[in-house]
């Protein structure tokens, strides 16, 4: 169109326009080639036309699609309400790669602040004394574990080191001493801490004040030391403050293979520390257990309910136990976690199980006691079918036979009323008392620690009455309360299928643990088969021990019982001593007899109509009170009872309640 | 070409072209309207047969289930009603020796599974297996409402559906899970900011506007145009159940408040009323179950579940309600032979029927029955002395499931209105006080039976 021109007369704009426009047609027209040029670009530009319709056809279609997809009501029906909205991503500002550390060393005060959020503080007195140790990690800056080792005292240097040697290269390790961290330090303890790069920390001394910050493998970041000028005073407070440069995701993480497993490792080994090889990066312990499934298993479908508080590692090695026990099924698996503590949490993610939490409502025993009620009316509720529940604590190990123990034994739960729980705990089976494992008693206590409690049993007598909040009493002791165990009796094992571990407690310390947990006979065979099961329901029960004591031979009841010479050096007889208990509730000579032969003897346990029933050196050993117990008429007329007196009361006995 | 055959030219190619726009806008119109009618399969749609993205999308989804041991089940509405009406033809093809895909090729959004979820063993790794097979995934979850009842308990948040899509066809599994009164929930499919949208017709989801509640269906293996798949082994009664599947979870966040404020009554009358109610409660509803006569929870016992999600101690009876048209002669029988006496019956089926059953230990079952106007329901009451009738009226409602003291029973959805209707505004406050004929915000005075009919509509036993 190079051609043609508009004709200068006509103005392009205007009221004469359609005028012009007209015009230009009939001029056009005029003009054979012209005309010619002009079809050929009413072709072109209809051409154009018809695409550009077609494209815009296709997108609209393709806009329409997805919103006819979109329902127009979804913000009312489906959409979270607004108050759920998520937070804003933390974005654009960048990465920070530097962090700022702040620690305070003093005689009654430390604490550690990251980035101005304080991470420890900790002034109360007479708490928290020795080296308070922190490690971040070095990519994100969270504090991944928090540990006080006091040092003043023996033997938790040792702990120290374990500790410090479990976390992986790399990590922020933060130091700081409150009150004294130096008299228990030994070589160990200080040649490790000057492996770290520390100065003060090999050299600490008597009362002396230090602050650490440095990398596991790496450079010292910081660190401050004031000595003790006398025995008598405290080093100077000192606080450091230093930058902690960051370093990228990738070198903070281990190249394991991408699986389902390996994810879960990478989210727990990412955010806590302390839990030894199983973050590993070369060779990590292995998550997933596997153990043989157990033939013909009757608990399977029974749900577990492992009952748990702020106690990350205990929790890490009980599920470990548990996890590796035969017939075990993770899925029906349960931890209830006593308060928002994200550590036990993680723990119970890294195994890949169900973790509920619990808002505490109430005050030590009593928390205790709301939480076992939330946990086991949870149990149920969240497997409606299950009659029984099998349930666990934290700071216990399971033995490798705990489910074919079970298995075995819970059809008596079904079939016995007079029984009110099969528990793997024998209160009086230590390493020197108990013997058989295919062994079975009937107790008139309920030992708990690793327990199966029928459905019925809960939601019909206990939930209903379930001591209040208010009521500051142990689940454990009320359980065990006449009004509630209405004379029924528990099913144990001669030795245990569960072993007590924990030392740090509510109700529970390390002198304790000593005396009456640490030498408990702690099943390790698996697949044992238990020995005549139905001998333990109610009647049979009596018909066996009548058995039993018509075939004891009478030991000579004027040796004195607490001699080892009591029994004789045989293997594999039985044994029958009598020993004066003149009510029901006539404990006195048992307990002098429980305490010499080193068991528990802080109440009665154990016992069955008076009868014990224990083992010594290999030989099956029974205790009847007369004439209190029915079993007495099997005493030989000639046969004195023991009678022990009870030592003068004096202070100062062991102060710590009986709590199991 | 004289000068005006190319005026006709341009004129005609002008209007070829406008003609052409005109077809392409209406084709347009048209392609949407049957988009929103029939879906995504139809639009694409032409192969109908074994070779269909549908056919193929599902049989890659029940590969991966049973590869995966993910305990499915078939709960599509529309597949299952054909399943139904060809029951014999299903149940005698054997794998393989159909010619002709039925049922699962019939054009539709999504099929819908449903997942057991207390039999599901490896939870983890069937995401990524199916991500890995092609198909896309969402994973919809929330907290666990059975952890609800208890005192703050928060747990790890449970799944409640999955779709997952595979080309143009997509899979609903709506998860079910086990609840105390031997039945299955699923839970209200709700979208969080984050999804997308449009990932599916969210809109056409059959299942998940609500959360919904079934008897546990038993199961049975069929062979589906070639593939097998478990479906309930009573379509019908399934299907039936489907219109009528909301739940409606108890109210325990405003119970335990309620309870902070009044204290509960935890003395041992108290508990022992509440076991025996619940007791006669779980009877009654056994014995009408089996009549198939639908009944909900009426009165003080609703105002027991909506208020304090438990029995009312001091109410001293359970109330249920029925609607006049579910009365059957044999329910008088049947809690006989349950062994609960009539106590008494006032009225008659046409007019403010109610029977007392007298249960052990003192506490009463009162059945009152409904009645439907154009615009409200009532029941009514017969004062024994005087012959006096008195009506309650209530707006009307629908009935939803629930869970009260561990059954799946009814209640009216519009439980608010229920309740402010019988007990006013004032219903949060306790009343120890009650008089039936006085109390009541929705009473009236009806009238009072002719002395004639006393005999028929005043029974005492």
């Amino acid at each position: 169109m190079d051609d043609w021109k508009p004709s200068p007369l006509i103005k392009p704009f205007g009221a004469r326009k359609k005028r012009s426009w007209y015009l230009t047609w009939k001029y056009k027209l005029t003009n054979q080639r012209a005309l010619r040029r002009f079809c050929q670009t009413g072709a072109v530009l209809f051409l154009l036309v018809t695409v550009i319709v077609n494209i815009k056809l296709i997108l609209d279609t393709r806009r329409a699609i997805s919103e006819a997809n979109d329902d127009p009501e979804p913000e009312q029906d489906y959409d979270e309400a607004l108050g759920h909205l998520e937070p804003p991503r933390r974005r654009g500002s960048g990465p920070r790669r530097v962090l700022d550390v702040e620690v305070y060393s003093s005689r009654s005060k430390v604490y550690v602040a990251v980035d101005g959020t304080t991470v420890l503080e900790d002034e109360a007195r007479e708490q928290g004394r020795g080296i308070h140790v922190i490690v971040l990690n070095q990519a994100t800056g969270h504090v991944m574990a928090k540990r006080v080792f006091d040092t003043y005292s023996p033997h938790e240097d040792e702990a120290m080191v374990l500790f410090l040697n479990m976390v992986a290269p790399g990590r922020v390790l933060i130091c700081t001493v409150k009150d004294e961290g130096s008299f228990h330090l030994k070589d160990t303890a200080k040649a490790l801490l000057r492996s770290l790069g520390s100065q003060a920390g090999p050299a600490l001394g008597w009362r002396d004040t230090w602050a650490f910050v440095g990398r596991k493998g790496g450079p010292v970041l910081g660190e401050k030391h004031s000595k003790s000028p006398a025995l008598s005073s405290w080093g100077d407070p000192v606080l450091l403050k230093t930058d902690v440069p960051l370093s990228s995701a990738e070198e903070a993480e281990c190249h394991w293979a991408d699986t389902e497993l390996n994810r879960r490792r990478r989210r727990f080994c990412g955010k806590v520390e302390g839990y030894g090889s199983v973050c590993s990066c070369k060779d990590p312990t292995p998550i997933e257990f596997s153990p043989d499934p157990l033939p013909d298993n009757k608990v399977l479908n029974v749900p577990v309910a492992v009952i748990a508080g702020n106690r990350p590692n205990y929790l890490y090695r009980m599920l470990r136990s548990l996890l590796s026990a035969q017939g075990v099924s993770p899925q029906m698996v349960t931890v209830f976690i006593d308060g928002y503590y994200e550590e036990p949490m993680d723990v119970v993610a890294l195994f890949g199980l169900r973790g509920i939490q619990h808002t505490p409502i109430s005050i030590k025993n009593a928390r205790v006691s709301q939480h076992y009620k939330a946990s086991l009316t949870a149990t149920f509720n969240l497997f409606p079918e299950a009659k029984f529940a099998v349930v666990l604590e934290e700071d216990l190990d399971i033995a490798v036979d705990f489910f074919s123990f079970l298995s075995q034994s819970i059809h008596l739960l079904e079939e016995d009323d007079s029984l009110y729980c099969i528990s793997a705990w024998n209160d009086q089976g230590y390493e020197h008392t108990a013997e058989d494992p295919a062994l079975l008693y009937r107790v008139e206590t309920m030992p708990g620690l690793g327990w199966v409690l029928r459905k019925s049993l809960y939601k019909e007598e206990l939930e209903p009455k379930w001591p209040t909040p208010e009521k500051l009493w142990d689940w454990d002791m009320w359980m065990r309360m006449p009004e509630q165990r209405r004379g029924r009796e528990c099913i144990i094992p001669d030795v245990s299928r569960s072993y007590h571990f924990g030392i740090v407690g509510l109700n529970m310390n390390g002198y304790f643990h000593e005396a009456y947990f640490k030498k408990h006979k702690f099943n390790t065979v698996p697949g044992v088969q238990l020995r005549n099961v139905d001998s333990l329901k109610k009647e049979a029960y009596e018909v066996e021990i009548h058995r039993l004591l018509s075939e004891a031979e009478v030991l000579d009841h004027s040796r004195n019982p607490c001699e080892d010479s009591f029994l004789p050096d045989t293997e594999g007889h039985t044994y029958v001593a009598f020993i004066q208990m003149e009510k029901d509730d006539d404990f006195t000579t048992w307990t002098q007899l429980a305490k010499c032969l080193h068991i528990w003897d802080l109440d009665v346990r154990g016992n069955h109509r008076g009868l014990w029933r224990l083992f010594r050196k290999k030989n099956h050993f029974l205790v009847v009170g007369v004439p209190a117990s029915p079993y007495s008429v099997k005493k030989p007329p000639s046969v004195t009872p023991i009678f022990l007196e009870p030592p003068p009361k004096e202070e100062g006995a062991p102060g710590a309640a009986e709590q199991t | 070409m004289s000068r005006i055959n190319k005026n006709v030219i341009l004129a005609l190619l002008t209007l070829t072209s406008s003609a052409f726009l005109l077809f392409q806008l209406y084709y347009y119109k048209h392609y949407l309207s049957t988009k929103n009618g029939a879906g995504l399969s139809k639009s694409k749609g032409s192969q109908i047969g074994f070779d269909s993205t549908q056919w193929r999308a599902l049989k890659k989804f029940i590969v991966l289930t049973s590869s995966q041991n993910v305990p499915v089940f078939l709960i599509d509405p529309l597949i299952l009603e054909l399943i139904n009406k060809n029951f014999e033809q299903v149940k005698n093809t054997s794998r393989g020796s159909t010619s002709e895909c039925k049922f699962f090729c019939v054009p539709r959004d999504f099929t819908v599974f449903a997942l057991q979820y207390h039999l599901w063993k490896n939870e983890e790794g069937w995401f990524r297996i199916a991500e890995n097979m092609g198909f896309q995934c969402l994973k919809i979850e929330s907290k666990d409402p059975r952890l609800d009842g208890i005192d703050s308990l928060s747990g790890t948040e449970i799944p409640l559906h999955y779709i997952c899509k595979l080309a143009t066809h997509a899979i609903h599994l709506v998860v079910f899970h086990e609840r105390s009164g031997n039945y299955l929930w699923h839970g209200h499919l709700r979208l969080k900011r984050h999804i997308d949208r449009k990932f599916v017709p969210f809109r056409k989801l059959q299942f998940g506007r609500y959360p919904g509640a079934f008897d546990r269906p038993e199961l049975q293996q069929v062979t589906v145009d070639g593939l097998e798949v478990l479906i309930p082994k009573n379509p019908m009664h399934f299907l039936e159940e489907i219109p009528h599947s909301r739940f409606i979870e108890c109210r325990y966040k405003e119970a335990r408040a309620f309870f902070q404020q009044y204290l509960d009554d935890n003395t041992v009358e108290a508990m022992a009323f509440r076991k025996n109610a619940k007791e006669l409660l779980q009877l009654a509803a056994k014995t009408l179950n089996k009549l198939g006569v639908q009944f909900w929870l009426s009165s003080g016992t609703c105002l027991g579940w909506y208020r304090q999600c438990n029995i009312i101690p001091y109410s001293r009876d359970v109330d249920l309600g029925i609607f006049i048209q579910d009365y059957k002669p044999d329910i008088i029988l049947a809690f006989q032979d349950a062994g609960l006496p009539l106590k008494h019956k006032f009225g008659k089926v046409e007019d403010s029927l109610e029977l007392s059953f007298q249960g052990k230990d003192d506490v009463k079952l009162d059945i009152f029955f409904f009645y439907e106007e154009t615009d409200h329901m009532w029941n009514g009451g017969t004062q024994a002395k005087t012959g006096k009738k008195f009506k309650y009226l209530f707006p009307k409602f629908t009935l939803c499931w629930t869970e009260f003291v561990d059954m799946k029973v009814h209640v009216p959805c519009e439980t608010i209105e229920y309740i402010e209707a019988n007990y006013g505004k004032t219903w949060k406050i306790p009343v120890k006080t009650w008089d039936w004929k006085r109390s009541p915000s929705n009473v009236q005075p009806n009238g009072i039976w002719p002395i004639s009919e006393w005999d028929e509509v005043i029974q005492l036993y």
